[in-house]
């Protein structure tokens, strides 16, 4: 296994409970990172430095920004929260009616969107006047809690608890697009869509991945596989660990999973490739983030309770600067290349 | 002379002057003595003055009654003047006190005839009001007829003012006169309207109030009881229009409602459309003559009436459409059908009207439901149950044409029979796998759901257990026709040695053993229902019958077959069913050995442990789930021809090694399920939920 020669820069002033998500801006280096002491961070990576802290009600499941000024917040209080970077202020959009799992801000609809585990997703439209008659735009009910969402275009994926996984057009809220099942067989813990809009990677809590696609078609179908990963053997005995988050690169489309080995790998989806492994980080990865121009990776190593309550490393984000050479897709080597 | 003509007063004087110098000379000749002439003088003195004075009281008199008489006209005419409430002109002039008192009566009696005649003039003005009052008073507060009452004129109270009031009261009835015919008027147009739209006789409705009402030219009754009345008239008849058109409100929402169930074709609508446009009016938008009348009423009720008893046998329709659905979709995956003695008797029901059909419908609709959900449950299965009995149908065929002994000759089609041929070998030496394949994911669904997996009425499990047995009975049956055609050979070399010739094989008794043995290992070997049954066309073995007869009564029937013996199974799903452990999702997996898993009845043992949960559960699973399993777990660096192309490695770089993936085509599966439905998986929590359990637990939040 090929180590990477260190973890990259660690940042000052880490969250001091578990990381639940990191999320670099679009528009800018800028990171922010939710986590369970109650708090979200926005740092400025360029300059290692730790821009502003907005203390929450409860834990923060999750963030994203809005643009480079606003960004978006919910956590164990029910609430969904948009919080003004520079002037410190928060709204409040509206409430779940349980914790609020995951959020994710669509540029093509203008509208927030929440997955909780009260087993709904909710619209909201950030511009509206506090109060959730104002901002809501619509409630959608799920199968079952919603463990995870990712957004790509109009598409959005919700899975669940139970394996479910819906597929919603944005500009069609009232159906599922499609309900599938998950194609493995443990818990869903991750699930984000590729880049180019075609399909889907999930991750389950037992080492392994899944590469889905949208497309119906049967052509489209006998592409999807899923394959293992984040599992060391010992001993004659496999240890599988939980696979906690994927990010695709924003260029290339190959993606990087991270897991509760506390490893982060790249992988090549289309040629079924793993391209890098990293080193070992301190405990496990919690979250992670390419920058928007894929030259950064953010790395939460913070530990996913996925033993329980027990002593564990300190949180630490890692960014470490990406060479391309670790992300850049190989091509197939035939072993008779034509002549 | 002339001059005592000219003045009487001269002459009577001069007359009393000359009868006195007559009665001297009288006197004086008869000698009358002085006293007699006294006397006599004195006499005529008196008499003289009795005349003076008569004549002075005689005047007296008529002064006085003069003076009584303007008296008296004063009088009248101060009274008349009062009762007009006019000053008194003669009031005035007497002030000024003119003349003699014939004079002031002459001047007083024209302005009494003056005053008496405006007097009267005023009292006939009276009169008129007075009558125009009492007449209106009559209509208003009569009942109809005319009663003449007797008029009273106060005399003293003539004036003016008097006179505007009673014109100021007159107008103030004719008013109310007035306002009142309007009344009548309003309410007999509401209560005319009202008898159009339904259908009654207004006239006769009219003259129930009032009779006077029914006659348009002749006085009416204007009072209030025949006001009251007639709102009371029109009141009920609103009553009553409302409640009918309540109830073909109601008649057209049932029309409504019943198209709608049964899609009337828009022209039969049409004739009803004016009553359904109706159905949403309020009381004063009905307005069309007689469209409230009984007889409509009645005849929208027929309608309705006819709508249901369409609708009641419409019902049946449906229903008997629904179930011969409901019947198509299990006669399509195999399925059981409901019994027919239910749904003739829910028909029946409906018929008698015990049950409404509705309900039926919805039962039967929801029943449709409930077994398209079990039909895609079972589709899986299902496909592989018709891939078996296909490689059953072909294994018979196989098992047919390898007993023409002509089967290599060349003839028309020869080669596409043996490329059939060919291929149907390949999907016998599948038949076994397929079989245990099939057995193992029956008895996971079966697992799953708790109740057998039926195909047409029979247990898939007894059929497959029942093709296994037929399958060994087969083989029992090839080894004693090979030994029987040893034996044959022994005899026909004997026969040889004996008389020297050889018998045609192709007549012997036995014949050729089918070339079943070459997909492999004996105890591979498996004869198919399908075999059994197409196996028919030379029925001179008593072996054969047995097969048949089987296969029939056993294997398509599903006649119990538990007494018959099981003499081998290569596959027991019981044995994995009966144990007693389960196992749970995440717990780790042990190997204990890598055998062959097609053949396997060892339950596999894989070594894993998923970090979140450490506790070791010992793993026993059915053979399919471990055959999955152990797919995934020695498929590393290893793939499915799918993905062969993908496993190819690259030459490793120094800095970067890229290494293949672990894949493995993601399992089409449903059986999912069984990690959430197991009776000991409550519910799963994800870490974050563990998380803030904890936290909430722990007082940390």
């Amino acid at each position: 296994m090929t180590q990477a020669p260190s973890a990259g820069n660690e940042l000052s002033n880490p969250p001091s409970d578990g990381i639940s998500n990191l999320r670099f801006s679009n528009n800018s280096d800028h990171l922010l990172v939710s986590s369970w002491d109650k708090r979200v961070r926005l740092y400025d990576v360029s300059t290692n430095s730790l821009r502003g802290e907005f203390l929450h009600g409860g834990a923060v499941l999750d963030c994203c920004f809005h643009d480079d000024f606003s960004g978006f917040s919910v956590g164990a209080d029910n609430k969904v929260r948009r919080i003004v970077f520079n002037v410190g202020k928060e709204d409040i959009l509206g409430t779940h009616d349980k914790p609020v799992r995951c959020v994710e801000y669509s540029y093509a609809a203008g509208q927030v969107i929440t997955g909780s585990w009260d087993k709904t997703v909710k619209c909201w439209d950030p511009r509206g006047a506090s109060g959730p008659e104002r901002t809501q735009v619509g409630s959608y009910l799920q199968p079952e809690r919603v463990y995870s969402m990712s957004l790509v275009g109009n598409r959005l994926v919700v899975a669940t608890a139970g394996r479910h996984v819906n597929i919603y057009d944005l500009r069609n809220m009232s159906q599922p697009e499609q309900r599938r099942e998950s194609s493995l067989k443990y818990q869903t813990r991750c699930v984000r869509c590729y880049p180019n809009g075609t399909g889907y990677a999930l991750s389950s809590v037992e080492g392994r991945v899944a590469m889905e696609f949208f497309d119906l078609s049967e052509a489209a179908q006998a592409k999807k596989y899923a394959f293992k990963c984040h599992r060391k053997s010992e001993a004659g005995r496999d240890i599988v660990y939980p696979v906690n988050s994927i990010a695709f690169h924003p260029i290339y489309g190959t993606f990087a999973t991270g897991g509760c080995d506390g490893f982060v790998n790249i992988w090549d989806g289309n040629n079924k490739k793993r391209l890098y492994q990293y080193s070992k980080y301190p405990t496990s990865i919690s979250a992670l983030s390419f920058s928007r121009d894929g030259q950064l990776l953010a790395v939460a190593s913070s530990y996913t309770f996925e033993e329980g309550e027990k002593s564990n490393e300190p949180e630490a984000i890692f960014v470490r600067s990406v060479n391309e050479i670790e992300v850049k897709p190989k091509p197939k080597v035939y072993p008779n290349p034509a002549a | 002379m002339a001059s005592i003509q000219k003045d009487p007063i001269l002459q009577v004087e001069t007359t009393c002057g000359s009868l006195l110098y007559e009665l001297q000379i009288i006197w004086d000749e008869v000698g009358e003595t002085e006293t007699d002439r006294d006397k006599m003088l004195l006499e005529l003195e008196r008499e003289c003055l009795e005349v003076y004075r008569r004549k002075v009281d005689q005047a007296n008199r008529s002064r006085a009654q003069l003076r009584q008489a303007i008296a008296d006209a004063e009088a009248e005419l101060a009274a008349i003047c009062s009762a007009m409430g006019e000053r008194p002109v003669h009031i005035r002039q007497s002030d000024q006190s003119v003349g003699s008192l014939k004079q002031e009566l002459a001047t007083i009696l024209p302005e009494l005839e003056e005053m008496q005649k405006r007097k009267i003039e005023r009292r006939n003005q009276f009169v008129v009001v007075l009558e125009e009052i009492d007449s209106i008073t009559n209509d208003i507060k009569g009942q109809g007829e005319y009663v003449t009452s007797r008029l009273l004129i106060d005399e003293t109270d003539l004036s003016m003012r008097k006179l505007e009031e009673l014109h100021g009261q007159l107008q103030a009835l004719q008013k109310e006169k007035s306002e009142r015919v309007e009344t009548i008027r309003k309410h007999l147009c509401a209560l005319y309207s009202h008898c159009s739209v339904l259908g009654m006789d207004f006239n006769e409705v009219v003259g129930q109030v009032n009779p006077t009402l029914s006659d348009p030219e002749g006085p009416r009754s204007l009072n209030d009881q025949t006001i009251g009345k007639l709102g009371d008239a029109v009141q009920k008849l609103r009553e009553v229009k409302i409640q009918r058109m309540q109830r073909l409100q109601d008649l057209a929402t049932t029309m409504l409602e019943l198209w709608n169930l049964m899609d009337t074709p828009l022209e039969e609508q049409q004739e009803y459309q004016h009553i359904t446009c109706n159905i949403a009016a309020s009381e004063h938008e009905i307005t069309e003559a007689n469209s409230l009348s009984e007889d409509f009423i009645k005849y929208v009720e027929a309608e309705v009436v006819r709508l249901d008893e369409v609708k009641a046998s419409k019902m049946k329709e449906l229903v008997l459409k629904k179930r011969s659905e409901l019947e198509d979709i299990c006669r399509k995956t195999h399925m059981l059908p409901v019994s027919d003695s239910a749904i003739d008797q829910t028909i029946a029901a409906i018929e008698s009207g015990i049950v409404d059909a509705t309900m039926v419908l919805e039962h039967l609709e929801q029943h449709i439901s409930k077994i398209k959900e079990e039909a895609l449950s079972r589709k899986e299965i299902l496909e592989r149950v018709e891939k078996w009995l296909s490689a059953c149908d072909e294994e018979s065929w196989l098992e047919e044409y390898n007993r023409d002994d002509n089967r290599y000759n060349a003839g028309r089609g020869a080669h596409l029979t043996l490329k059939r041929a060919e291929k149907a070998r390949n999907l016998v030496n599948k038949l076994p796998g397929m079989v245990e394949a099939l057995a193992s994911k029956t008895i996971v669904w079966e697992q799953e759901k708790g109740i057998e997996f039926l195909y047409d009425g029979i247990r898939l499990l007894s059929m497959l257990e029942e093709y296994n047995l037929l399958r060994q009975e087969r083989e029992e049956e090839h080894r004693r026709q090979r030994d029987q055609k040893k034996l044959q050979g022994q005899l026909i070399a004997e026969q040889e040695a004996l008389y020297g010739s050889k018998p045609s094989p192709s007549k012997t008794i036995g014949k050729k053993a089918p070339r079943m043995s070459t997909g492999g290992a004996a105890a591979n070997r498996r004869l198919s229902l399908g075999a059994a049954m197409h196996q028919t066309p030379k029925p001179n073995k008593k072996a054969d019958h047995r097969h048949i007869e089987g296969a029939l009564s056993t294997g398509r029937r599903g006649l119990d077959i538990a007494g018959l013996p099981s003499r081998k199974q290569s596959m027991n799903p019981c044995e994995v069913l009966q144990s007693p452990l389960v196992r749970k999702p995440f717990s780790p997996i042990s190997v204990a050995s890598k055998a062959n898993i097609a053949t396997a009845t060892t339950t596999q043992q894989v070594a894993k442990e998923i970090s979140s949960f450490a506790t070791p559960v010992k793993n026993n699973n059915n053979s399919m789930k471990n055959l999955e399993e152990e797919k995934m777990m020695t498929m590393m660096m290893m793939q499915t021809p799918k993905n062969v192309a993908a496993m190819i490695p690259i030459p490793s770089t120094p800095a970067t090694v890229s290494v293949p993936m672990q894949t493995a085509p993601t399992p089409f599966t449903n059986n999912a399920r069984l990690m959430t439905e197991k009776p000991e998986e409550v519910v799963e929590y994800s870490f974050e939920e563990r998380r803030l359990a904890f936290m909430l637990q722990s007082g940390l939040v």
